[in-house]
């Protein structure tokens, strides 16, 4: 009986520090001139060590030829699901290093995700559609999030040293990391500016 | 069929034959039943039954090479000499990734990527059963047979072609008028525009390659682009083969938000034949926009199309909901107008895939 209290309480406990041990980041992105930069990934990578690959599965999915999301932003090892909502069919590819790969024509949703397994940028096309595009930002690290509106919040940051990292669609200079040293508990809002 | 469309299908079945039963080959199409109300003539000409199968073949090794080979069987040849099986398009195609964007190369005979309408693959029309005036004229009478070279990059895409064949391109609109149809031609089909003359996209009787040029800004939902034509066809008579000497632009545009999608087309141009040393010219004109809501299970979608041959203006109206339940078969139902006549059409399609 003891072992299998033990056995109940001792992840919950585990779950609990780690959420009383958890700091949140809030980032701001703005261009230059102040706009809010939309669509921007924002990523916190740990100094001095690193995180397992994932094994979730996000979506990618196709409507009225339109990748929805337009900007998906992942850790590696995510398996990615494209399934086909709309009422004709895609082709989906990528010349990205970071994943090269094409589906066949189709309908529905193909039988397997695909898994990325390498950290990178992959620019999507539809072969049939050419005016289709959309992005997959791989990153090595659980705590990342989409700005809306320029704003963003990464919750659950374990305590520790981090730099933080910026992408954005079409950027042509990745802005300085920046260097964050977070304590538990903290809940820390800083703004990143980009140059557009 | 002209030793130029044979040379196309045999490199096309070259290629695709190496691929064996690998992965990369895959096929997929559709057939379809339809039936109308029966219009004999005018733009809204349709046999009261009539049944279609077409059928792609890809190939694609990888994400930057690929073949395509696109076959296509109909009851109803409307008159047109080996009209009733061919092939409308078969190609390679190539791309390269220099300096962040993309380049395409194409090969073989191929739609021009002009359409705003005809969007699905086999460059069947997702939004209606006919498509408009102007996509019905090009896929009838126009099928580059040469090279196209694309580059596209941040959202800015430049195209160029150059082509034999379509030397008849222009036939239909002042011969026997503008049409609301799907009848794709295929290569070495003779379709007849008068009770004298054919049509035929692998028309190549004055040697003069013919060229298009292309630009277009893409937007994150909205698409513009501009399209010349230039058929460089010398306007004489060969045979029972009339080459029309076809000057065209095309302006398209399109804008998606959601479930909605606006699109919309506005071509122009002059084409002219010689006749006994003197030269006729007329002007063509057609547009159309169309506005379609994209639901759960189905589409719907108006279209207005206007068309004209000098200042012989006329317009059309017409309504279609194309009903996608899951599963393989899609019914549909679309009701038109234009100048007096009426036709309805109900059509049941099932499409199919494999590897």
């Amino acid at each position: 009986m003891r072992r299998l209290l033990l056995l109940v309480l001792l992840p919950l406990l585990s779950l609990l520090s780690t959420s009383a041990s958890a700091a949140t980041l809030v980032v701001d992105v703005r261009d230059a001139r102040g706009a809010a930069v939309t669509e921007a990934v924002v990523y916190a990578l740990p100094v001095g060590r690193q995180f397992p690959p994932a094994s979730r599965t996000a979506v990618m999915d196709q409507k009225n030829r339109t990748f929805i999301p337009h900007v998906l932003a992942i850790q590696t090892g995510t398996a990615v699901r494209f399934p086909n909502s709309d009422d004709i069919r895609h082709q989906v590819y990528s010349f990205s290093s970071a994943k090269t790969f094409q589906l066949p024509l189709y309908k529905g949703t193909p039988a397997n995700p695909v898994r990325f397994d390498k950290s990178g940028v992959v620019s999507l096309g539809c072969n049939i559609h050419d005016r289709m595009s959309a992005y997959i930002v791989i990153v090595d690290t659980p705590h990342f999030a989409v700005t809306k509106n320029g704003r963003t919040e990464i919750a659950s940051v374990g305590a520790g040293r981090y730099a933080l990292h910026v992408w954005y669609p079409e950027m042509k200079d990745a802005p300085p990391p920046v260097a964050l040293t977070l304590a538990a508990t903290d809940t820390k809002a800083l703004t990143v500016t980009v140059r557009k | 069929m002209p030793r130029a469309s044979a040379r196309v299908l045999i490199a096309c079945l070259a290629f695709a034959s190496t691929a064996g039963a690998d992965d990369a080959l895959q096929w997929s199409g559709f057939a379809l039943l339809r039936a109308s109300n029966g219009v004999e003539s005018g733009p809204l000409r349709e046999e009261k039954a009539s049944a279609q199968v077409q059928v792609g073949i890809d190939w694609s090794p990888s994400p930057f090479v690929g073949a395509h080979l696109h076959l296509l069987a109909r009851d109803d040849d409307a008159g047109a000499r080996r009209g009733t099986f061919g092939i409308p398009e078969a190609y390679v195609d190539a791309s390269f990734v220099p300096a962040g964007g993309r380049l395409r190369l194409r090969a073989g005979a191929f739609f021009l990527p002009t359409s705003r309408e005809n969007v699905d693959a086999l460059w069947e029309t997702a939004y209606t059963i006919t498509p408009s005036a102007l996509n019905s004229w090009l896929g009838e009478e126009f099928r580059p047979i040469g090279i196209d070279a694309s580059y596209t990059r941040r959202g800015l895409m430049a195209g160029a072609t150059i082509y034999r064949g379509n030397d008849t391109f222009g036939a239909v609109p002042p011969a026997r008028g503008w049409s609301l149809r799907d009848h794709w031609a295929t290569l070495g089909e003779w379709i007849p525009v008068d009770p004298e003359y054919f049509t035929s996209v692998s028309a190549e009787n004055d040697d003069r390659l013919g060229w298009s040029a292309r630009g277009a800004w893409n937007g994150a939902n909205a698409l513009v682009q501009l399209t010349h034509i230039d058929n460089r066809a010398d306007g004489l008579a060969y045979g029972r083969l009339f080459n029309w000497g076809t000057r065209f632009d095309i302006l398209s545009g399109e804008y998606t938000a959601g479930d909605w999608t606006i699109a919309a087309e506005a071509g122009w141009g002059p084409t002219f034949l010689i006749v006994e040393g003197e030269k006729f010219t007329n002007d063509l004109q057609t547009g159309y926009v169309l506005v379609s809501r994209l639901f759960a299970h189905g589409r719907a979608a108006v279209r207005a199309d206007a068309f004209s041959v000098d200042d012989n203006d006329r317009q059309a109206l017409t309504v279609a909901y194309l009903w996608t339940p899951p599963g393989h078969f899609r019914p549909g139902i679309e009701l038109a107008t234009s100048g007096g006549e009426h036709r309805a059409i109900i059509e049941l399609r099932y499409s199919f895939a494999g590897r």
